[in-house]
């Protein structure tokens, strides 16, 4: 790899130990994909929360914020634990607040916007089209390949960090312009995609997501005018069961107004894979992993709901009592709550018995302490926060549409399909 | 003995027995970090510990948080001593970075022909070799 003189500076030291440490982490990745030179990043996201640090990431970070070391560009955080302003009543554990503390101290002392969402998007950190950035978070970087047409690789944490550290990442996959053509085309024109809710185009996702795998999709036949709820759902459950950067929805992604386009002159268009009906009913049995009726808790917010969604569950919770023996949460950011509360919407859902909680996401986040708390049975509509739930800290999953998870709330069992 | 030009990942020199996969590895889910344990079922490597060994796989897989993971095995101690691979990827060379260990990659000839596990393996990540002394 090529360094500018200012780059190698960097690299032997001379402007800091921490920015030495990163251009460490940025040259040996950078060697593995035979990138050529470094370029210049205008975003970065970083991710992990306790969890995925456990305690000696957060000794990682420390180490890293010595000497002062900061970030030199616009960086946010994904969700943490828990809702530091309900703290008490939800009965987090010291163990667990000291470890969000900690995480906090260094987040601002390294100089990263402490957002604490997965929509970053929506709250400040909106890259340009065409932009380089590093969003260390499998759906996000997704939608902003995608939606955006920015340029992320799905890089982790470590990288990401290094990159807003140094100003720049090592030019490879999807920076490059060669590499962001389709290479497979899905047709989706079987399906009666108008009388589809946002939960089906995640089912679609998901049954779509293993058969993709790490390659670049151009979907075909998707209505033009799609809702951003449905995109998202669509995006964010292809990275669960699939690994690809970037997907191109004919008519919407910026960078293919049409299939032709999507692929590049040298290939023909005829589709590789088609989705059925019968693909999506399946997936629905998949991504549901529950056997008990009884729903413990029902959770929203993976990604964290917009202040659209909120309003949609309001509206489903009118006049209406989460049952006694349920929980009934939304996980969404600080600026969303802060809305809900401006618009009442806060007053009516608590008044429902319904929590809203800010700084944390449905898929992994609270697991770890709902579980000790004796939470096994959860409702979600979310097909990556069942997924994640499951695998990771082996709740019981039932997954459905909005409707299905409110109705859920109010009987205190599965109102869904099994 | 056998010596295999190799490209280096990061820098340094470890020596020890190798543990060989011929499976992809992910350390987040795949990798106990407690023990340095694969737990991964239907892995070629379940049940057994990577702790000292030098690890001999074929690339890295799955989730881009496994840096984390494969540090907290570092600094508990049960991490691989040096790792080979056929082709790096992203997660393990920064894994090997930020813990310090010598990776090396890209090796003249196969790792996975050349290795077997028990045998005795020198990573010279600053030169850029390998030394298989066989079992």
């Amino acid at each position: 790899m090529e360094l500018t003189p200012q780059q190698k500076d960097m690299s032997a030291g001379k402007q800091g130990d921490g920015i030495q440490k990163a251009m460490d982490i940025l040259t040996a990745y950078g060697q593995c994909y035979d990138a050529e030179r470094l370029i210049p990043v205008t975003s970065v996201h970083i991710a992990g929360n306790f969890p995925v640090l456990l305690d000696e990431g957060i000794d990682w970070l420390e180490d890293l914020a010595k000497g002062g070391t900061r970030v030199r560009v616009f960086t946010t955080k994904n969700p943490e634990m828990y809702d530091p302003l309900q703290a008490d009543e939800m009965k987090i554990p010291m163990r667990f607040r000291q470890r969000q503390g900690r995480i906090h101290e260094v987040l601002i002392k390294l100089g990263i916007i402490p957002t604490y969402t997965c929509h970053h998007y929506l709250v400040g950190n909106v890259p340009r089209f065409g932009d380089h950035i590093a969003w260390a978070s499998s759906g996000s970087q997704v939608f902003a390949n995608s939606v955006i047409g920015a340029r992320s690789n799905r890089d982790g944490d470590h990288v990401a960090l290094a990159a807003a550290i140094a100003g720049v990442i090592p030019e490879w996959g999807l920076h490059l312009q060669k590499n962001r053509r389709a290479d497979l085309v899905v047709d989706v024109g079987e399906l009666d995609l108008e009388s589809y809710g946002p939960e089906d185009f995640k089912a679609l996702g998901w049954s779509l997501g293993k058969k993709i795998g790490a390659r670049i999709p151009v979907f075909i036949n998707l209505p033009p005018d799609l809702h951003i709820e449905k995109i998202k759902g669509l995006l964010y459950t292809l990275t669960v069961t699939g690994a690809m950067g970037m997907v191109h929805l004919a008519g919407i992604t910026p960078e293919a107004p049409d299939l032709k386009t999507a692929l590049g002159k040298n290939r023909a268009c005829l589709p590789d894979l088609s989705a059925l009906p019968e693909d999506v009913d399946k997936a629905y049995g998949e991504i549901s992993s529950g056997k008990t009726a009884k729903v413990d808790l029902v959770i929203f917010g993976c990604p964290q709901c917009s202040i659209q969604e909120v309003q949609e569950i309001a509206g489903l919770m009118e006049g209406k009592q989460v049952h006694a023996d349920t929980q009934f949460w939304i996980c969404t950011s600080a600026w969303v709550k802060l809305l809900c509360d401006r618009m009442g919407l806060l007053k009516a859902l608590t008044g429902s018995g319904v929590r809203v909680v800010s700084d944390v996401g449905a898929a992994d986040g609270p697991h770890l302490y709902l579980k000790e708390q004796g939470v096994r049975v959860i409702a979600v509509n979310s097909a990556r926060a069942s997924y994640y739930a499951h695998t990771l800290f082996g709740m019981e999953t039932w997954f459905g549409s909005t409707r299905e998870c409110v109705l859920s709330a109010i009987s205190g069992k599965w109102e869904g399909r099994k | 003995m056998i010596r295999l030009k190799a490209r280096p990942v990061t820098r340094g020199l470890a020596e020890g027995e190798a543990l060989v996969s011929r499976m992809a590895i992910s350390f987040t889910g795949g990798m106990d970090p407690e023990s340095g344990i694969i737990r991964e079922p239907g892995h070629d490597l379940f049940g057994q510990s990577v702790a000292g060994k030098i690890l001999v796989f074929p690339t890295g897989k799955g989730s881009t948080t496994g840096s984390w993971q494969y540090y907290a095995a570092f600094k508990r101690g049960v991490a691989p001593k040096g790792i080979i691979n056929e082709k790096a990827e992203g997660v393990v060379a920064v894994s090997a970075i930020i813990t310090g260990t010598p990776m090396v990659h890209g090796l003249e000839k196969s790792p996975l022909d050349h290795i077997k596990t028990g045998d005795f393996v020198r990573i010279d990540a600053d030169k850029g070799f390998v030394e298989i002394i066989k079992s």
